[in-house]
């Protein structure tokens, strides 16, 4: 038995957090692997990086040749590769990533037509795996770019990440997880449906957060009950599967219908979950979960969060957060008379484990 | 007897006895002139009206700013009009781009559902402390029912069915919309299989002569509007194909698309070919606050789809030159992405489409600046929207006039102007 009020005295997150303002706003922030860097994929196309090995986090240039979005980031620690995927399509491998000016190994300009999801680095840091808005999961060889293999998913693909094994599973928009070979083949179907509904003309919903155990045992989707199309509203949920069976194991219900999505889902070595959620605009929380009990034991309410990341150190955790006020039917000027954007505060908090 | 003017839930279920039932309770307003109107019937002109409930998004539809701050993740495609860009959530759209004309600088005053719907489609006049009627109500009068003796402001909506008179404003109930909720007809609509056609003639006359005992001692009007909603319903018995879903062409569901704005989309068609001279078609559900770009994703082709098949196959039947189609929202939304993802609301600019009669094809009017928060250059409003669209159905704005039991009153904002790149 996991004792909660241990767990809270080794890493819940200090009271104050580290605050770097990314402007404008950025979908998600990961720490590299070697520590050094926090990356984030902005809504503006540039890739954004802080330099987090000393206390003045200053940013370093952003990484260009994007566009739109950037909602895959994912890093391989040999070789200090960086991967990056917009969602217009383009896939991006960069060397040296913590270097002034990182090398662009290679670009796919069009790795997948439109919208890329997510993208994920294998087990043995041979290969990467991208999936979209086009239906396709798509595995590239990391030395080149190479195309190795592509699984026809048949519904927007919203997740991607590789078992312990070598295999992968994926999570699309109406709720299903897959869990695939390399080869395409299908291994088994995990059922979250109740994370999607049809509202009017409206798709709504899906697996948002995908996440497993280091063990790759216990597999985690996360998202929203959708109660509506248009201002989504539900409470943000995951359910817990035995990857073994198939077995729906756990249903975590982590809020009120305002907090919406579960954006973000982390497996703590220590046996818990730390999960963000975001949802009508300035709902957002922070939670730590046994995935055996259902209430968080941990919960700080902020603005909107979008990610999570920990510190290979174990002792930071990183979260995107939106600014207070972001939403409004006015006309948000500044003093200048201009228009004025969101920003996205990403905490950076201390933990004492 | 007891009396209430609230409504119950029952009140908005149309039927044939509804309607009926409703007739006494209906006067009518003043005439357009008679010549106007003489003038206007030699060639019928009619209108499409595609009302996108809640807030399409600029941004994600007809005035994308890719790659920008405020821009979203999709792209921009090109379309069969050589320089024009649409959102890449539009491809059966761009491919009609020819048909279309685009007005970007669409600039309005109201930022609310409650009060904006209403406004817009109004055409928010100056306050003269008359409610002035919707769009589909004034073409309805300016225009009348045509030949066909449909009702001429037929309304194809999910939801409830039910005659919808508030729409009317001043020129009284006659000129509300005859709802049919998902399409669907009035209950009872089919002639009950144990009368025979001898006895509901018989049943016609009793009723015209109950009409004529009715009519004495009351205004005229009351008479007159008796008989025509009588009529509607009748005419509305002999049309039972326009509510038949199983005979429609399989091939033109398929284009149309299976769900609700792909079928209430056909049946507006039919509608048109059948004579209606106004028909709107509402979508619910495109108010994103939250989760916005997921939302265009799956919405978008949907309308897309729809939008498409209808403007090519007005075109293909040269029914492009007679009807005017319009798409839009009661606003745009906001540039800026809030924390959940979503757009709000944003009238200050905005865009809709058009195509059809009176109006240039293939055409962008107006524009916004880089990021698409604001207008750049001339901004319109809806009452220059209102001037526009009664131009393109041949109607002068600036001469004809509402005459509200003596009060003469501007059919559109009296301060603004058509938009003549607009035109033809």
């Amino acid at each position: 038995m996991i004792d909660t009020r241990e767990l809270l005295k080794k890493f819940e997150p200090a009271k104050d957090a580290k605050i770097i303002t990314a402007d404008p706003q950025v979908r998600s922030a990961r720490f590299s692997p070697c520590g050094k860097l926090l990356v984030a994929g902005g809504f503006d196309g540039r890739v954004r990086r802080w330099n987090v090995a000393d206390e003045a986090t200053l940013e370093l240039p952003a990484l260009e040749g994007h566009h739109a979005w950037i909602d895959g980031v994912a890093f391989r620690q040999e070789g200090e590769l960086l991967f990056t995927a917009d969602s217009w399509g383009q896939l991006c491998c960069w060397g040296s990533y913590a270097a002034e000016k990182p090398d662009v190994n290679w670009r796919l300009e069009a790795a997948h037509d439109g919208w890329i999801r997510d993208v994920a680095v294998s087990p043995n840091g041979q290969r990467i795996a991208s999936c979209g808005s086009d239906q396709l999961v798509k595995i590239w060889s990391i030395a080149d770019g190479g195309k190795q293999a592509e699984i026809a998913a048949g519904r927007d693909v919203l997740r991607v990440l590789w078992m312990p094994d070598g295999s992968l599973l994926t999570g699309d928009d109406r709720g299903f997880v897959k869990h695939w070979k390399d080869d395409g083949s299908l291994i088994r179907q995990f059922d979250a449906a109740p994370l999607y509904t049809l509202s009017r003309l409206q798709d709504v919903g899906g697996v948002h957060a995908l996440a497993i155990d280091r063990e790759g045992k216990l597999l985690a989707a996360g998202g929203t009950i959708p109660k509506n199309g248009a201002t989504v509203t539900g409470p943000p949920t995951i359910f817990l599967f035995d990857v073994a069976t198939g077995e729906q194991k756990h249903k975590l219900s982590l809020g009120a219908d305002s907090d919406c999505y579960v954006a973000d889902i982390h497996f703590h070595d220590e046996g818990f979950l730390s999960v963000v959620t975001y949802g009508t605009p300035g709902a957002g929380q922070l939670l730590y979960v046994l995935p055996e009990e259902g209430k968080p034991f941990f919960t700080r309410k902020m603005s909107n969060l979008h990610s999570i990341s920990w510190h290979p150190d174990g002792k930071r955790l990183a979260v995107v957060a939106t600014n207070p006020g972001s939403n409004g039917n006015g006309r948000p000027l500044d003093k200048e008379g201009n228009y004025v954007g969101n920003k996205s505060p990403i905490h950076v908090f201390g933990v004492s484990g | 007897m007891n009396y209430s003017h609230l409504c119950t839930p029952t009140d908005h279920v149309l039927s044939r006895r509804a309607i009926l039932g409703a007739a006494g309770a209906i006067g009518l307003g003043s005439l357009l002139a008679p010549t106007r109107a003489a003038e206007l019937q030699k060639k019928h002109k009619q209108v499409l009206f595609i009302w996108i409930d809640g807030g399409m998004s600029q941004l994600e539809s007809w005035d994308p700013k890719p790659n920008t701050v405020f821009g979203g993740p999709f792209r921009a495609i090109a379309t069969s009009v050589p320089g024009i860009h649409v959102s890449e959530l539009l491809p059966r759209s761009a491919k009609i781009m020819q048909h279309l004309a685009i007005i970007r600088s669409v600039h309005t005053q109201d930022n609310s559902h409650s009060a904006g719907v209403a406004r817009i489609q109004r055409g928010d006049p100056k306050n003269r402390g008359v409610t002035y009627p919707y769009f589909g109500s004034a073409v309805a009068k300016l225009l009348g029912p045509g030949d066909s003796g449909l009702p001429p402001y037929v309304w194809i909506k999910p939801g409830s069915s039910g005659f919808i008179h508030q729409d009317a404003g001043f020129l009284g109930p006659k000129f509300g919309a005859v709802a049919f909720g998902d399409g669907k007809p009035p209950e009872n609509l089919v002639l009950h299989e144990s009368l025979k056609p001898e006895e509901d003639d018989e049943r016609n006359t009793l009723r015209q002569a109950a009409n004529a005992r009715y009519a004495r001692g009351r205004r005229k009007q009351m008479g007159e509007a008796t008989s025509y909603v009588y009529d509607v319903a009748r005419t509305l018995m002999k049309w039972q194909d326009l509510f038949d879903t199983s005979k429609f062409d399989p091939r033109d569901v398929e284009r149309y698309g299976t769900h609700e704005i792909g079928r209430h989309m056909l049946q507006a068609r039919k509608m048109l070919e059948a004579g209606v001279t106004f028909v709107k078609v509402n979508s619910y559900g495109w108010d994103t606050h939250g989760d916005n770009f997921n939302g265009h994703l799956s919405l978008m082709p949907k309308f897309d789809q729809a939008f498409a098949a209808i403007v090519q196959d007005l075109a293909d039947r040269s029914m492009l030159d007679n009807v005017l189609v319009i798409a839009m929202s009661e606003f745009g939304r906001t540039p800026r992405i809030n924390g959940h993802i979503g757009r709000d609301h944003w009238p200050e600019a905005w865009s809709v489409v058009m195509a059809g009669s009176g109006l240039k094809r293939g055409l962008v009017v107006g524009e916004t600046n880089d990021k698409g928060t604001f207008v750049k250059g001339d901004e319109h409003d809806i009452g220059a929207l209102f001037h526009t669209w009664f131009a393109a159905l041949g109607i002068d704005s600036k001469t004809v006039e509402y005459d509200n039991g003596g009060q003469p009153l501007p059919i559109a904002h009296e301060g603004m102007q058509a938009v003549k790149e607009l035109l033809a």
